[in-house]
């Protein structure tokens, strides 16, 4: 699998071709400014992009801007974005065009090198990845609507599981149920908060964040 | 009793009529029609009702926008004014009807050349009293047709001066003393003296009634005018005053070749030399209040102002009867402490080096506001400085203390026991999260990173996604602003959305914010139930000495009940042109 990595720290740029090479991946390029980035993706067209939100040349927010291009002339380009912080903002800009294969971590969750892994190879395949504390956010903002409202503290893991990406396998591991259960609650989620349910994983979280994101 | 008290409903139902057709100023004429009645329709009545129209009219016309203010701003106190006139005639009547009598009875009361019998009281001594005033009342009834007869004066002398007995409104007899105006009504009937007395009442009532709405008006005027004025003040250099203040000499020694020649002084001295003028004007108020105060402490009452050709004046007031004489006083003082306020602000100043002029004045409170935001700025950084070193200290620095004793255990365990290694590893790297999600906050709080990435629209965007209320927003903001301006914005927006959310009980928040002509404006408006304070507690102050650093001003609108609005403006420039626009509900 060929992933391009965007960062402009040595250190983690290192740290990250290493962890990904060690998993098995081939790094296309590892660029550490944000018209490089650009050019690299446009070059390889890899099937994952990790990239960093902050970067040269404006050290604001030219990582993002520069993911956000290449996805306007490559819809769909899986880019998985890494940043000290997560904001709200930048993940409904990410997820504005609701193709899916996009990812927002915060570099902590790195450390744990198998979830970081999973987390790039679900983006690669066109599934949707977001940091808990993104997560948390939209769902917190949405506590006070009638639906969300209504649901049990149960389903209300399962929703914030499913939003931040995982398939109903890794929700059952993490909550400790039967596969079973979980299907269970999804449909009953997503009867609550009258959305269309669909067998596959990527689209329903779509469905999710778009729900979660109007 | 029934009749009058239909008639006093007949009369309030027509004053309710006039008032809902014609306003509150229709009401101009029944009080003319009653100061008529009172003081007799002459010169001065008709005057007064002619001037307060024509008064009332110029305000309607000059100042359209107070119209209310101009209208109903005089009429109570003219009402009220006119109202207790009526009850001191009305208790006056009373007593002139004796005292009247006395002077029938005492002198001798002429028509033409004849002399006119008038009856004498049933006793001696006894016109004063019920029995003397029932013989007035007659006196007076036969009176009017001599006074028809031989047309509208009586002549007639008392204590040997020359005076004459001038028909009343209502028919009754007015003694006036040619030499001293001082007007005795006689021979009115009790009658007239009950309508007297419920026609002040009434006034009295109505000018009651409407005095809350005028003073209302008023302050509404006051709020307009009142920066006008304080900016006046503020500019004013005091010296323009010497003219009127020597003008007011004219009133006390009359129009005379010095009195002139001090006016066309203090013209020359208020143009050329100002600063002269402003130390004059409280030195000429000293003197002529000290001369009042003489004038007030020579007049005794008794003969012998009657034995003055010519009443001494002071201002307007003639110094001849002891409540004359008590207001010239109070004048005097008024013009004394005038003085004494004026002292420090000319005198005073000037003597110690103080800035007197407009210009100096601003500059010296520039300067003083300068300094004042200095300090809050000064403060605020070091505050936020032992914050950040405060939250370091307790935060990541500490963890990071655990992850380095972890680490260091972790090496000494590896070789005996790795499975409580690997515990600990999974330890340190519990604790190295933590030091992150620490640093993530403390940075946040320092200058939260969308500010840094794209500026204060996009930032405040993100703060209403954060925001447990539904926000508004309205952003025109074509380009960045200098990073120390976005952040007291950006926190000054935080603080407030924080009130609204934990205070207002609102249940949306709108956002304005606009750049134009170099001023950045925001207005936070929520629909909750407002008594947001900038003097109770400390969020608002702290943003409105934060703003105060960059000549911001912060200005709240919060009545109990609601809504609340917050505007803040910075003048500031945009540094670069660029697309940062953003709006819609998030």
């Amino acid at each position: 699998m060929q992933v391009v990595v965007a960062e402009d720290l040595f250190l983690l740029r290192d740290g990250l071709t290493r962890l990904l090479s060690a998993h098995g991946f081939q790094i296309a390029a590892a660029v550490d400014t944000a018209p490089g980035l650009l050019r690299a993706l446009l070059e390889h067209r890899p099937d994952v992009a990790v990239v960093d939100v902050r970067m040269p040349p404006g050290f604001a927010d030219d990582g993002l801007q520069a993911a956000l291009e290449a996805r306007r002339q490559m819809p769909g380009l899986p880019v998985l974005l890494l940043s000290q912080y997560v904001e709200e903002l930048y993940a409904r800009e990410m997820l504005a065009d609701q193709m899916g294969g996009v990812g927002y971590l915060l570099k902590d969750r790195v450390f744990t090198d198998n979830q970081f892994v999973d987390a790039i190879r679900t983006v690669a395949g066109g599934g949707t990845v977001l940091d808990p504390e993104v997560v948390t956010k939209l769902v917190g903002r949405r506590s006070h609507d009638g639906p969300i409202a209504r649901l049990s503290g149960r389903e209300r893991e399962v929703l914030e599981l499913m939003a931040e990406g995982r398939s109903n396998t890794a929700i059952a591991q993490q909550l400790f149920v039967t596969e079973k259960a979980v299907s269970k609650h999804t449909t009953s989620i997503f009867t609550k908060l009258g959305l269309a349910a669909s067998e596959d994983d990527n689209r329903r979280v779509l469905a999710v964040l778009a729900y979660l994101n109007s | 009793m029934g009749v009058m008290w239909m008639l006093m409903i007949l009369i309030w139902r027509m004053l309710s009529k006039i008032l809902r057709r014609y306003g509150r100023w229709a009401l101009v004429m029944p009080v003319g029609g009653m100061g008529a009645a009172l003081f007799g329709l002459n010169v001065w009545t008709a005057a007064t009702v002619l001037l307060a129209l024509l008064l009332g009219v110029l305000l309607a016309l000059v100042l359209v926008r107070w119209r209310q203010a101009g209208r109903s701003g005089l009429l109570p106190v003219t009402m009220l004014g006119a109202g207790i006139c009526g009850l001191w005639a009305a208790a006056s009547m009373a007593r002139s009807w004796t005292a009247g009598f006395a002077v029938f009875n005492a002198f001798a009361v002429r028509v033409g050349g004849a002399q006119v019998a008038v009856p004498k009281p049933p006793t001696g001594a006894g016109f004063q009293g019920a029995v003397s005033l029932r013989a007035a009342s007659q006196a007076a009834a036969k009176l009017p047709r001599a006074i028809a007869a031989q047309g509208r004066f009586i002549n007639f002398s008392f204590s040997g001066r020359p005076g004459n007995l001038v028909a009343g409104p209502f028919g009754g007899l007015i003694a006036r003393r040619v030499a001293r105006p001082q007007v005795v009504i006689l021979g009115h009937s009790l009658w007239w003296g009950r309508l007297l007395i419920l026609g002040s009442l009434l006034l009295l009532a109505l000018g009651l009634w409407l005095s809350p709405r005028a003073v209302a008006d008023l302050r509404a005027l006051i709020t307009r005018v009142a920066p006008r004025l304080e900016r006046w003040r503020r500019e004013g250099n005091w010296g323009i005053l010497l003219v009127p203040v020597t003008s007011f000499g004219l009133t006390i020694f009359g129009v005379r070749p010095w009195t002139i020649a001090a006016i066309v002084a203090a013209i020359v001295i208020s143009i050329r030399w100002p600063r002269l003028a402003a130390d004059l004007v409280p030195l000429v108020l000293v003197v002529f209040a000290a001369y009042g105060f003489m004038l007030v402490s020579r007049w005794v009452p008794g003969p012998r102002v009657l034995a003055t050709p010519q009443p001494t004046r002071f201002g307007a007031i003639p110094v001849d009867s002891s409540q004359t004489s008590l207001l010239a006083g109070v004048e005097a003082s008024a013009l004394l402490a005038f003085g004494a306020w004026l002292f420090p602000r000319t005198i005073g100043a000037h003597s110690r080096g103080k800035p007197t002029t407009g210009h100096e004045v601003e500059l010296a409170g520039r300067v003083q506001r300068l300094t004042e935001t200095r300090g809050h700025a000064l403060d605020a950084a070091a505050a936020e400085l032992r914050r950040i070193e405060r939250d370091l200290h307790d935060g990541a620095q500490t963890r990071l203390v655990a992850l380095g004793m972890n680490l260091r255990a972790l090496e000494r365990m590896l070789p005996a026991s790795p499975e409580a290694a690997r515990a600990l590893a999974t330890e340190a790297i519990e604790t190295s999260a933590r030091a992150l999600s620490d640093l993530r906050l403390l940075v946040r709080g320092i200058y939260p990173p969308v500010l840094a990435d794209r500026g204060l629209g996009h930032a405040v965007r993100a703060l209403a996604l954060d925001t447990a209320l539904p926000v508004e927003l309205d952003i025109d903001l074509p380009g960045r602003l200098t990073s120390p301006v976005e952040s007291a914005c950006y926190f000054a927006v935080a603080e407030v959305f924080a009130n609204a959310v934990k205070h207002s009980a609102a249940r949306r928040i709108h956002l304005l914010i606009e750049h134009a002509d170099d001023l950045l404006r925001i207005e936070v408006s929520d629909d909750g139930v407002g008594g947001a304070d900038p003097a109770n507690g400390t969020g608002l102050s702290g943003v409105e000495r934060r703003l105060g650093t960059f000549d911001g001003i912060l200005a709240v609108s919060s009545p109990p009940g609601g809504p609340t609005m917050i505007a803040m403006e910075v003048p500031c420039r945009l540094l670069s042109p660029k697309i940062s626009s953003c709006s819609g509900t998030g």
